[in-house]
């Protein structure tokens, strides 16, 4: 082994180091050391002459180990690693003692700091003498670099990467690139105006061949090391095929959903599809959609309720009964009967009350009738099968509209006079008029479904022979189940649904004085209150279970008790009192706990069952097989029978049924029908899936409750069935309609599909992901502005006309909300303003740091006001004027010269108690004067609050994937904060602009100019260096258990399967030791830290 | 049945009889149980800290001391009370106050070992009681009663309050509670003057015309408040205000717990309604 010749050098570093340790001491105690060939002293050791020490002892010394006692090997171990390696001795024989951080620096005693310094010295010499000649690997760098952030600082980036040939994927999360800087009017202190300014470089991205421009998309995932990085990019879902859109604008005038516009801070709305801004790159629209409205997921029938409700609110009413026919029809009967699930998921409820989506759909069905209705247009046949429906009720009808709409021609059989099913026989007229049902069959039968009336079918086999090639079954459960009491034989006992039918159909019926009903359902108490139109004068309505369980509809049992109707709950049925041939009451049996099985006898003349519905087999073939339960038996996913080619649903099915469950069990039986015809697989991808469900934001809905319904008086109600629900007027409608929260953002209407020439818009589409390789990465996301609500003094959100800078900016902006008129909220013009700095800034409850541009914005908003509004009075409240460099001091001078009063002071509240006249109905901003020792009340018309800067949200996410470190206030950390502001402690990695500290225009672009230079030159050297000292696991020791794997930060370990061992990848590995910590098997060691150097180490620290 | 060592306070005796009595009816009614404390002293309040430090919180901790031995939490309805023995508290766990008040006390046989929490009133009805119970137990809901609520300046202090200084809403939520409407108004958080009004009468008379002139322009036919200190002032002195401005204000300024008993169906003898000034009968005739 060759001799081991130290030098040792040890270093004053100015008087950093020589104050407090005596430098000349610790020189000649080295030279004492163990190995020591020379020992010297410099007072710079990091200067050529201190390096060149180092190297020209090597030579004439032949020195093959140095050390140097100086400041951290953060600082300099880089600069005499190389001066040594350029001597010609491997880099890793050299150690370095710091002294100064942790010694000069830290202690006071001088006698102490110096035996410390000389005990770290001993230690370095220890440990090289065990070094290990180390090699660095080199990697080669992928020429592409990914831009994180489409703002001015992205945009420079990619622009100066891109110019100089090389690629650049710039992702940007909205729609559009521009960032803040878009949204600014005039820019400090040119005045010039920042779209002009910008426009013509958003332009250059969006048409470089060098630059891929990945708009509404997100960084996901990074793996990868420098020089050598893949990046995963969710592409959001637009719904716009930006290879077709023109930027036409059309369909956003047509969306009739309206949410907050984010370009405009709130100021304005903006449909659900649009383009962010007159100046958007690129130009293309977006449909933001946020996922499925739960009022939506909620119908059976899969009804586009946030989609009528949408277009209601814009008055477009025909547009809306449209939308509904595209899923069901008879929405006059819907919009009167429905049990509207999607009223109880509706979010409005977690507010004040849902939307009224029901009455809203009765609302366009009527609006068309009084409007007149026009002749429906038929629908082609466009299939050569033609297919049977039994049964004209809500099953029957909605299964032959949906196979009439996919081109079949269809024939409904209703054995009845007329069609309609339960919604003509069973629901008294006061609640769904005949009309209505009559106008709804009409309908359908101008669009082309055939009914024949009068025709019962009881034998399927001969509808084949007719042929049809496939049959509906939707007959219905019409007949009422009895009571199982003794004296229910009797005549004046009647079945709910039979006593319905003879009273619609115009049948006289007559009911004596006192009648019970027994049902807890919305027959029975409809047969309570057409009992009561009869001329009934003490009607009951009896049922087993408590209120709260009640099926009937809330609003029914309440108009009924309005009516007078009397209800028992708890209460069964024993026995029907027979006198005679008449009856004479009911013996009822409590059925609560407190008094269980106690009898009492309600006097009846007339006894309604409304129990329960049963089907009628007789009416249907004997092949048919039936249930335990006595329904139609049938597949529930595809609702086929046992008999090939016959499918059925609704109540012959399930029973008791809903109007719009029957319609989605007749639209389910529809598509079977369709792929039995068509040859399909009936089975295939019928499953429901439930969609994700998203978060609605409430925090700014005023709570409003649900416009009232009108409904007809209860005297005007008596002897008639006039219709008690009298409906929603346009006004009523438009005003219920706009109390939806447009949960999902875009309901999915096809407005803007109809709207679009280009054929540009796809509802279907999904995010996607793509992978791309880079060399690097540049991180440009920008800023936020600090939101002042939680300053409650500073009354933002509490008054109008308290503004933040960005909607200053906005109403400034000649393509704002108001067009660049400054008005108050009002819409007068403001006579005076007070501009308040340092809102969030500079403050030791928010932020302590200063955010750099707010006083040159503030004047900025001092110089548009003047010019704006001449007359106006301009107060800016400061506690100092920042104004640093050129042109910006000059800019201060002017606006002084432009009248601006400037009060050094800082706001402490804002108030509308008027103390005098003068303050009546203005805002008052109490402050102190500071130079003039006064405290001041100053009555202005607006107030804008100069806000603080602070990153961007988007850069939680983006730190997260790149592990990148943040300062205190969650601004990005740089590698040096005077010497390196670009990079960060992730080689590869670059940030630039606000993300790494607030910052104005012009130091952003040169900082992110700077990014780019060092991307270049990365891809230039086309190779990088990466550290020798690096962590190895010894194969043969190693058990394979992987603990190692999850402990590596830097993800550097991976398991080799076949070799059934961990292996360490030298590149991506930082040496940081934890792996080496950790494993059991002591199978891995840091070449650069290994067991003998360390305790040579510690061996000298105690010597 | 929650118990709790009751601490009137002197005021309770005095200008604030009101508020004695009928936080007496209102604990019974709510089903808490209110035990004096025997043998309680003035705490010292304002006045006793300004002469001698060290004996204020003597006089202070001998409450304390005497509280201890209940075991149980020591309310207050007065608010300066309640921040006073607060004060002796957090003093007497320094070692050298504590070793040195002890001294004193023993001479009466008495100790104070830090285990005492002391509350205020309102705190106690709106965290251990909760304004639901409140309100279940409403049985004369003030419907329409449009109440201005005057939390003063202890409820909401840093150190020992409850409340949020800029927009405190504990009140608010009693009123609603029973029934009543709390009118927003932008003074609720403005200084009634304190104790102020004796040395500086004037510029006190003009805080509470700009506290009386908000309430009435926001619509509110009355004000409450929890501490006796408020109530006094803006009741006492409501005829000098207006006098000075030419006004004619007539705003009863109730004590909460009065408006608590009126919406539990408590009498007027239960509430000590007699005691106010600025007479509440007409307002209230119809909760009565």
């Amino acid at each position: 082994m060759e001799e081991v010749r130290i030098g040792v050098y040890i270093c004053d570093c100015g008087t950093n180091i020589s104050a407090t340790v005596n430098t000349k001491e610790v020189t000649e105690y080295a030279k004492g050391l163990g190995s020591v060939v020379v020992a010297r002293n410099y007072k710079y050791m990091c200067s050529d002459p201190g390096q060149n020490l180092i190297k020209n002892d090597i030579k004439e010394n032949k020195l093959n180990r140095v050390v140097v006692a100086a400041c951290s090997p953060r600082m300099h171990e880089p600069t005499f690693r190389r001066a040594v390696q350029d001597a010609g001795i491997n880099q890793y024989y050299f150690q370095m003692a710091n002294i100064r951080e942790q010694c000069s620096w830290v202690h006071t005693d001088k006698e102490m700091a110096t035996e410390k310094a000389k005990a770290l010295v001993e230690a370095a010499v220890s440990r090289v003498q065990y070094h290990e000649p180390l090699q660095s690997k080199q990697v080669s760098v992928n020429p592409n670099v990914l831009v994180v952030g489409g703002g001015i600082a992205g945009i420079q980036t990619a622009l100066e990467i891109a110019d100089a040939g090389k690629k650049v994927y710039l992702v940007e999360k909205e729609p559009s690139i521009g960032g803040h800087m878009a949204m600014f009017d005039k820019t400090f202190p040119t005045l010039d105006c920042s779209a002009c300014i910008l426009t013509p470089k958003m332009t250059s991205v969006g048409q470089h061949p060098n630059i891929d421009l990945l708009s509404y998309s997100e960084v996901e995932e990074v793996t990868g090391f420098v020089g050598n990085f893949k990046a995963k990019i969710k592409r959001k879902a637009r719904y716009v095929d930006e290879t077709k859109c023109t930027g036409c604008d059309e369909c956003s005038k047509v969306c009739p959903v309206k949410v907050e516009n984010e370009f405009d801070v709130g100021l304005s709305l903006r449909s659900a599809t649009y383009i962010q801004s007159p100046y958007a790159v690129p130009n293309k629209a977006v449909i933001n959609k946020k996922g499925i409205s739960p009022c939506r997921v909620a119908c059976p029938a899969g009804v586009n309720a946030h989609g009528y409700v949408a277009l209601i609110a814009k008055g477009q009413f025909k547009e809306a009964l449209d939308l509904v026919r595209d899923s069901i029809p008879l929405a006059g009967v819907v919009g009167r009967v429905c049990n509207h699930p999607c009223e109880t998921e509706c979010e409005r409820t977690t507010v004040d009350d849902g939307i009224n989506i029901r009455d809203l759909k009765r609302f366009v069905a009527d609006y068309e009738i009084k409007m007149g209705r026009e002749k429906a247009t038929p629908l082609e046949i466009t299939k050569a099968e033609k297919v049977a429906v039994i049964g004209s009720g809500p099953s029957g009808l909605a299964c032959a509209f949906d196979l009439l709409k996919k081109g079949y021609a269809v024939t409904v059989f209703e054995k009845d006079e007329k069609a309609g099913g339960l919604m003509r026989y069973g629901i008294p007229n006061f609640k769904l008029p005949e009309n209505i049902v009559d106008t709804e069959i009409d309908y359908l039968k101008e669009r082309g479904v055939e009914i024949k009336t009068g025709t019962a079918v009881n034998d399927i086999a001969s509808l084949f022979k007719q042929g049809y090639k496939a049959v509906f079954l939707g007959t219905g459960a019409g007949v009422n189940r009895k009571l199982g009491v003794p004296g229910e034989d009797n005549a004046n006992v009647f079945g709910a649904m039979d006593f319905l039918k003879k009273v619609n159909s115009g049948q006289d019926v007559v009911v004596s004085d006192k009648v019970v009903v027994v049902g807890g359902g919305n027959t029975a108490v409809e047969s309570a209150r057409v009992a009561w139109r009869l001329g009934a004068k003490d009607v009951t309505v009896l049922y087993k279970k408590s209120e709260s369980e009640t099926p009937a509809t809330c609003s029914e049992v309440e108009e009924a008790k309005n009516e007078g109707i009397k209800f028992k709950f708890l209460t069964s049925v024993k026995e029907i009192i027979i006198d005679g041939d008449k009856i004479s009451g009911v013996k009822c049996v409590n059925e609560s706990k407190a008094q269980k099985g106690e009898e009492f006898v309600l006097e009846a003349g007339n006894v309604i069952n409304a129990m329960w519905q049963d089907v009628n087999k007789d009416s249907l073939p004997k092949e048919m097989a039936f249930s335990e339960l006595g329904y139609l038996e049938v597949d529930p996913v595809t609702l086929e029978s046992n008999v090939s080619g016959v499918f059925a649903g609704g109540e012959v099915v399930a029973g008791q049924l809903d109007v719009i469950a029957s319609m989605a069990s007749g639209k389910a039986a529809a598509e079977s029908i369709d792929r039995y015809l068509s040859g399909q697989d009936i089975r295939e991808g019928r499953a429901e899936q439930m969609p994700k469900k998203f978060e609605v934001n409430k925090d700014k809905v005023k709570a409003k409750s649900r416009m009232v319904m009108p409904t007809l008086g209860v005297s005007e109600r008596k002897g008639n069935f006039d219709e008690v629900e009298l409906g929603y007027d346009n006004e009523l409608a438009i005003d219920e309609a706009g109390r939806c929260l447009n949960c999902s953002v875009c309901s999915e209407c096809m407005l803007c599909l109809k709207a679009c020439e280009p054929d540009a818009i796809d509802h279907s589409m999904r995010e996607q992901t793509i992978e791309v390789d880079i060399g690097s990465i540049v991180v440009a996301t920008g800023l936020k502005q600090f939101d002042p609500e939680v300053m409650y003094t500073y009354g933002y959100r509490r008054f109008d006309d308290v503004l933040t800078g960005l909607e200053f900016e906005r109403l400034s902006n000649a393509s704002g909300p108001t067009d660049g008129v400054v008005v108050k909220k009002n819409g007068k013009k403001p006579k005076s303003v007070a501009i308040l700095h340092c809102v969030g800034s500079r403050d030791e409850n928010y932020h302590k740091y200063c955010s750099r541009v707010c006083c040159m914005y503030s004047l900025k908003y001092a110089h548009l006001l003047k010019e704006k509004l001449p007359d106006v009075e301009v107060y800016q409240l400061y506690i100092d004027m920042r104004c640093p460099g050129l042109g910006y001091e000059e800019f201060y001078m002017r606006l002084q010269d432009e009248g601006v009063k400037f009060v050094r002071g800082r706001a402490a509240e804002i108030t509308n108690i008027p103390q005098i006249d003068e303050e009546k109905d203005k805002l008052v901003v109490m402050v102190e004067d500071t130079l003039v020792r006064k405290k001041r009340r100053l009555p202005v018309d607006m107030v804008i609050l100069s806000c603080a800067i602070e990153p961007n949200d988007g850069a939680e996410q983006i730190g997260k994937v790149l592990s990148l470190n943040k300062k205190a206030d969650g601004f990005f950390l740089e590698k040096h904060p005077k010497l390196d502001p670009i990079s960060t402690m992730t080689d590869g990695v670059f940030i630039a602009g606000c993300c790494q500290g607030p910052k104005d225009i012009p130091d952003t672009v040169a900082q992110a100019s700077a990014a780019a230079a060092r991307a270049l030159a990365m891809i230039s050297n086309n190779k990088v260096e990466i550290d020798g000292a690096v962590s190895e696991i010894i194969a043969d020791l190693c058990s394979g258990c992987r603990i190692c794997n999850t402990m590596c930060p830097y993800s550097a370990i991976s398991y080799n399967e076949s070799a059934r061992v961990s292996e360490i990848n030298p590149v991506l590995c930082k040496g940081c030791g934890v792996c080496v910590s950790a494993c059991p098997s002591d199978a891995i060691t840091s070449n650069h830290f290994t067991t003998k150097q360390i305790l040579a180490e510690i061996e000298g620290v105690l010597a | 049945m929650k118990s709790y060592t009751y601490f009137p306070g002197c005021s309770s005796e005095a200008t604030a009889v009101g508020l004695d009595i009928s936080t007496r009816a209102i604990a019974e009614a709510l089903g808490i149980e209110l035990k004096e404390l025997e043998d309680w002293n003035c705490c010292g309040s304002t006045p006793y800290g300004s002469l001698d430090e060290l004996e204020a919180i003597a006089v202070a901790a001998r409450n304390l001391a005497l509280a201890e031995k209940t075991k149980l939490d020591l309310v207050t309805p007065c608010s300066s009370c309640f921040v006073t023995l607060n004060k002796a508290r957090v003093h007497m766990m320094k070692p050298e106050v504590k070793s040195k008040v002890n001294q004193a006390l023993a001479t009466a046989g008495l100790e104070y070992n830090g285990s005492v929490k002391v509350r205020l009133l309102i705190e106690v009805l709106m965290s251990d009681m909760t304004t639901q119970k409140i309100a279940a137990k409403v049985v004369k809901p003030l419907s329409g009663l449009k109440v201005a609520p005057y939390s003063g300046c202890q409820e909401v202090r840093p150190r020992f309050g409850f409340d949020d200084p800029e927009n405190p809403i504990a009140l608010d939520e009693i009123v609603e509670a029973v029934g009543a409407i709390a009118v927003p108004y932008a003074s609720k958080c403005k200084c009634c003057g304190g104790s102020a009004v004796i040395s500086e009468q004037d510029l006190c008379l003009q805080l509470m015309y700009d506290l009386f002139k908000n309430a009435v322009e926001s619509g509110a036919e009355c004000m409450i408040t929890p501490c006796p200190l408020c109530q006094m002032n803006l009741d006492a002195y409501q005829a000098k205000v207006n006098s000075k401005f030419n006004t004619n204000f007539n705003l009863p300024v109730l004590f909460v717990t009065q408006l608590i008993g009126l919406a539990l169906g408590l009498k007027e003898d239960k509430l000590g309604l007699n005691k106010n000034i600025v007479k509440p009968n007409k307002i209230l005739a119809k909760y009565l």
